[in-house]
């Protein structure tokens, strides 16, 4: 009987109901993205900056031997720059998510892991049109987390690059 | 209202007379006419009864002819008979009794005796004669002579009863109904004295309005106009004019002669008021003389006496200086002892001073110490404030280092977060690598944590080193300033030392004036004992003139009280002159003259 126990409660614990995020700051607002999106968090960045590229792009920074883009999240979620400072941190993302890229932010957080019955998914509307659509950034945002005093608000790196195409 | 005036008074007494005269009239007329009433009614009684009797009389007239013509027709109709039976007799006295007036009838023979009579008694009864108990002396007779054989006489006896009793009745009736028709007079009359009461007092109410109205019009209000005029004059207000507007020629007289009475009044207390006026000014004006000259006395007596006074207090003085000369030659003796004593004293001055010079030499050497020993204090604080600069150094050094010790931190923070990212990357495989690496990451913040709370207390441990280098720059300061105070004090030393023997060198001398001194005050005493000598004949004289102010003074007062006892009568004199003004003034002459003495006022 004991061991029926442990098994069905070991099976509640199954990875699966849980989820992983890498949280950061921008803005006095709360973000994060999926864990698994992300490859590698860089504190020192010399950024090679990219002439005639849109502004949301700040340039290139080398790796390791690896060239990456560096995209500006501000920018992208429609908030004003800000100059680089101590605490500004890029965030790597894995090659499956679009082609060796970063964002930058203005302060990384902690990695939270949540139930997965914390998360509203937001509704895709279908109703908008193509045009509406092209203005919109809010399909950068996957959903909300809900923590214990705060939102967590939960964006989706892989439109991140698609986010600047169309701005072009 | 208490009072009746004149008017009410005459109204109500005419009124009054007026109502009893009416009613007297009223009773006398109704009594006269109650007479009158009972008079005529007595008379018609009287006129009644003679009515009576007259009637009477043509009744029984009237029935006797009926009874004297119904024996004639029985005369008639005897002597148509032929033959008479004694029936016949009964018959005809029986018909004779039908008549209701006849009581009883007789049949006479010729030789006068009865031979049928025939009566009524309840029925009707025949015989011979007439019985006994039968009165008919009484009853009314008619006797007629017949000249049938058989009777000679008839008597006949009626009465007239009832008609007397038919007739007293109708007079009766008659004067009952008199009776009534006076009463309803009677009646009638007293309503008639109803009336005329009621009619009387009506006439009063009407006199006595007419009087009310005429009296308040005609006399009452030009008399309250002379009332008002009154009480105004009863006030001592003469300045009223008397208009001559009212109804009557009487009243009218009357104001007029008043105004004339009030013109003279005012003229005369107009004359007064002024005189009384111009004799309380002049009264003033004597006082005022009178009392500038009781002050000009006083003045003077104060002025005499002060001289007097003065004089007295010079001869006192003069005294009292000669008393003072003489102790000041007394006092020249103790000052010469006095002046020995000062010498005496200088002698030791000098020595003290001497003294004092040494002693301050010795206070100049200990100043002198003091400045070595600042200069010496001087030098340990640089060397302080030295050590207090290489200490902050070595903070600042120490701050460095934990900002280093921060950024390892950061870097271990990162390095834990990317384990992280490996660890869930690589899945479930990597679970406990992430617990690692969390630890990693708490262990990376508590040392952040740590060299920012070092960096904080540097911070305080650099501000307390600048404060305390501050501190000893001032502490140098205060030193540096200790110094310059005790050299300057050795200065002031040294100046003082040789002021001291300039002392000395003065006392000495002091020492040789004092015993010229000595001398001199020796020749003072002399000079003075002359002096008091001088002063104690000055005195003498001074007495002798104090004693002939003293007269002189006597006599101002004198003088004095003279000129008070004219300010006194004049006082008094102004006196009754405010008095006869008091008197004159409540008489009010014009407004005009009102207003004059309101502004003399």
């Amino acid at each position: 009987m004991r061991n029926i126990n442990n098994i069905t409660s070991e099976k509640k614990k199954v990875p699966e109901s849980k989820r992983q995020f890498c949280s950061f700051q921008m803005a006095g607002h709360y973000f994060g993205v999926d864990i698994l999106d992300v490859k590698e968090i860089i504190d020192e960045v010399v950024l090679t900056k990219i002439h005639h590229a849109p502004i949301e792009m700040l340039g290139f920074v080398n790796i390791r031997g690896h060239v990456h883009l560096v995209l500006d999240l501000r920018l992208l979620l429609n908030f004003s720059t800000k100059p680089i400072d101590e605490s500004s941190r890029v965030l790597l993302f894995h090659p499956n998510v679009g082609e060796s890229f970063g964002v930058m932010v203005d302060q990384i957080g902690h990695m939270i892991e949540v139930e997965e019955s914390l998360i509203e998914y937001r509704v895709s509307e279908e109703n908008i049109s193509g045009i509406a659509r092209d203005f919109r950034k809010s399909d950068l945002e996957k959903g909300v987390c809900k923590l214990k005093n705060k939102l967590l608000i939960i964006l989706d790196a892989s439109k991140f690059l698609n986010a600047v195409d169309l701005k072009r | 209202m208490k009072q009746t005036g004149i008017a009410t008074k005459i109204i109500f007494l005419s009124c009054g007379i007026a109502l009893i005269l009416m009613v007297v009239g009223c009773v006398l007329v109704v009594q006269y006419e109650m007479i009158m009433l009972n008079s005529i009614t007595a008379n018609k009684v009287d006129e009644k009864e003679q009515i009576y009797l007259y009637r009477l009389y043509h009744e029984k007239k009237a029935l006797t002819d009926q009874l004297t013509s119904q024996i004639n027709e029985l005369i008639k109709i005897m002597n148509s008979v032929d033959v008479i039976y004694a029936q016949t007799f009964e018959f005809q006295i029986q018909s004779l009794l039908m008549h209701p007036m006849v009581v009883a009838a007789e049949f006479c023979d010729k030789n006068g005796q009865p031979f049928l009579t025939s009566w009524k008694r309840k029925t009707i009864q025949f015989a011979k004669s007439f019985p006994d108990d039968l009165q008919l002396k009484q009853h009314l007779v008619i006797n007629r002579q017949t000249k049938i054989p058989s009777i000679a006489i008839i008597r006949l006896y009626y009465s007239i009863e009832i008609i007397e009793k038919q007739l007293q009745e109708l007079k009766k009736k008659d004067i009952d109904e008199l009776h009534e028709t006076r009463d309803s007079v009677y009646k009638k009359l007293n309503a008639l004295f109803l009336v005329q009461s009621i009619g009387s007092l009506f006439v009063v109410g009407l006199l006595g309005a007419t009087l009310i109205f005429s009296l308040r019009w005609l006399i009452l209000k030009p008399i309250h106009g002379l009332m008002q005029i009154a009480g105004q004059l009863k006030k001592l207000d003469l300045s009223v004019d008397i208009t001559t507007t009212t109804a009557s020629h009487e009243l009218n007289s009357l104001a007029q002669a008043l105004g004339q009475l009030l013109e003279g009044f005012r003229k005369i207390i107009a004359d007064v008021k002024e005189n009384a006026n111009m004799l309380s000014d002049s009264a003033d004006n004597m006082t005022d003389i009178a009392e500038q000259l009781t002050n000009h006395s006083e003045e003077a007596e104060s002025k005499s006496n002060n001289v007097a006074e003065a004089s007295v207090q010079i001869s006192a003085n003069i005294h009292s200086i000669a008393n003072s000369v003489e102790q000041i030659s007394d006092n020249m003796e103790s000052v010469s002892s006095t002046s020995d004593y000062l010498f005496n004293n200088i002698n030791s001055v000098a020595n003290a001073i001497e003294e004092l010079s040494s002693s301050l030499s010795h206070v100049g050497e200990r100043a002198k110490n003091g400045t070595k020993i600042a200069e010496q204090a001087v030098f340990l604080a640089k060397k302080a404030g030295n050590t207090v600069n290489s200490l902050r150094y070595a903070a600042d050094e120490i701050g460095g280092v934990s900002e280093f010790i921060q950024r390892i931190a950061h870097k271990t923070n990162i390095l834990s977060l990317n384990a992280t990212i490996e660890a869930a990357s690589a899945g479930s495989a990597g679970r406990g690598f992430s617990v690692v690496a969390s630890a990693i990451q708490e262990f990376a913040e508590q040392s952040s944590r740590a060299a920012k709370d070092i960096t904080d207390r540097i911070a305080s441990v650099q501000k307390g080193t600048y404060e305390i280098e501050n501190a000893f720059k001032d502490v140098s300061n205060i030193i540096r300033e200790m110094n310059e105070s005790s050299e300057s004090i050795s200065f002031a030393v040294i100046e003082q030392t040789k002021a001291v023997q300039e002392i000395a060198s003065n006392a000495l001398e002091a020492d040789e004036r004092a015993r010229n001194i000595n001398v001199s005050i020796e020749d003072l005493s002399r000079t003075v004992n002359d002096a008091a000598d001088n002063t104690a004949q000055v005195a003498m004289g001074a007495n002798d003139v104090s004693s002939r102010i003293q007269g002189v003074s006597e006599s101002i007062s004198f003088n004095r009280q003279i000129s008070h006892q004219i300010n006194e009568t004049a006082i008094v004199l102004n006196h009754l002159s405010g008095n006869l003004k008091c008197m004159v003034d409540p008489f009010k002459v014009s407004h005009q003259s009102k207003l004059n003495n309101n502004n003399k006022e």
